[in-house]
């Protein structure tokens, strides 16, 4: 296969970035038709893995696995070129949006059809649980848990303290299980 | 003023750490912000998450150069995208090396054990909060229900049935619904 180059990378991530519509969720669809179908960059096996690993880690699903491919395709500065070509037309699309507000908020519907929007909103929070929540709630404890952060979040408990703390529970929870494990 | 940039680049990289499972999940960073420094007000961030969504790119990181922008204009938006992306590439990209041994780590998966039912507790909140403040409109009583708001959440929710998650759909209908009601009126 021929070297692949940071700005053969670059181009390829900024063309996901702009038909990355609606969020992250269809990023596996759109990574199967560049880079396997289209490239033969990747296999089904390794997309899949990388989704795994990126559901795994802090920050974005779909910037993750941006840095995973271009990593895989030519090391740091693939990272590198992946990431900065998906961020690309997101970030001027936002900043014109973001610089033309006023303006677009004088349009007299636009308001109406933010609220509309809005309250979609909450239908996609629901959607993206409905597809976290079997993975999630396995049994008695993780229901527990689930209530329990829940009302401390409604509390307003700073969110960092309750990704930290559930991050030392799990450590703990693996230590106590590799104690037990020996003395058996 | 320095300053300001500073405690912008450092609140995004908090978000780029500490948020797991999707865009949604770093709206309480986000919600948490505006109430700690003046930076942008919960009308905004209501406004925020719309565009976010139906411009092109993932939603947490619209949401982030868009919280940027209206802190800081254009540089700032730069800063807090950098921000939320820096933690990213350097433990993403030492993961990459270590992949497989990374998913079947046990204190790995113990960790993910606790942190996933933490993660949709978030995320609930947030969709609480949005129901609180856009139909029940900040009143606990349902003395001031918006029903027409509350009908149009009832109807994409028996969507959900029907149609696939993208969710750039529901929002075309949920922003075709605001405009016809708004000619409507």
């Amino acid at each position: 296969m021929k070297k692949i180059s940071f700005f053969d990378v670059f181009k390829v991530f900024l063309k996901i970035g702009i038909i990355l519509l609606g969020g992250g969720y269809v990023i596996i669809p759109i990574m199967k038709n560049e880079l396997i179908e289209k490239r033969n960059w990747l296999n089904e096996d390794e997309l899949c893995d990388y989704y795994c690993v990126s559901q795994c880690l802090p920050g974005i699903i779909a910037a993750n696995m941006s840095i995973l491919v271009g990593y895989k395709l030519a090391k740091i500065k693939g990272a590198l070129a992946a990431i900065l070509g998906m961020s690309f037309s997101p970030f001027i699309s936002i900043v014109i949006v973001a610089h033309l507000l006023n303006k677009i908020l004088a349009i007299p519907f636009i308001e109406s059809l933010f609220w509309g929007v809005n309250l979609s909103v909450i239908v996609l929070i629901y959607l993206a649980l409905k597809e976290m929540w079997s993975k999630s709630i396995v049994d008695l404890f993780s229901a527990f848990w689930f209530l329990f952060i829940l009302l401390l979040a409604i509390l307003k408990v700073n969110p960092a303290y309750l990704i930290i703390g559930s991050i030392i529970l799990g450590i703990v929870f693996q230590i106590i299980k590799e104690k037990r494990g020996k003395n058996v | 003023m320095y300053n300001t940039y500073f405690l912008l680049f450092f609140e995004f990289l908090k978000v780029g750490l500490f948020t797991y499972g999707g865009g949604y999940a770093s709206l309480p960073f986000l919600y948490l912000m505006a109430d700690t420094y003046n930076w942008f007000s919960h009308e905004q961030l209501v406004q925020l998450i719309a565009i976010s969504g139906i411009t092109p790119g993932p939603i947490g990181l619209n949401m982030a150069t868009f919280a940027g922008y209206q802190t800081l204009g254009l540089f700032g938006a730069f800063i807090s995208s950098f921000g939320l992306i820096l933690p990213m590439i350097i433990i993403t990209s030492q993961v990459f090396r270590l992949y497989r041994k990374f998913s079947e780590n046990e204190y790995v998966k113990s960790i993910l054990y606790v942190l996933r039912p933490t993660s949709c507790a978030l995320i609930t909140s947030v969709g609480a909060k949005l129901f609180y403040n856009l139909i029940l409109n900040n009143k606990l009583d349902f003395s001031n229900v918006d029903f027409i708001g509350l009908t149009l959440v009832i109807f994409l929710f028996l969507l959900t049935f029907k149609l696939k998650r993208d969710p750039i759909i529901y929002m075309a209908i949920a922003g075709i619904f605001g405009v016809c009601v708004y000619f409507l009126k």
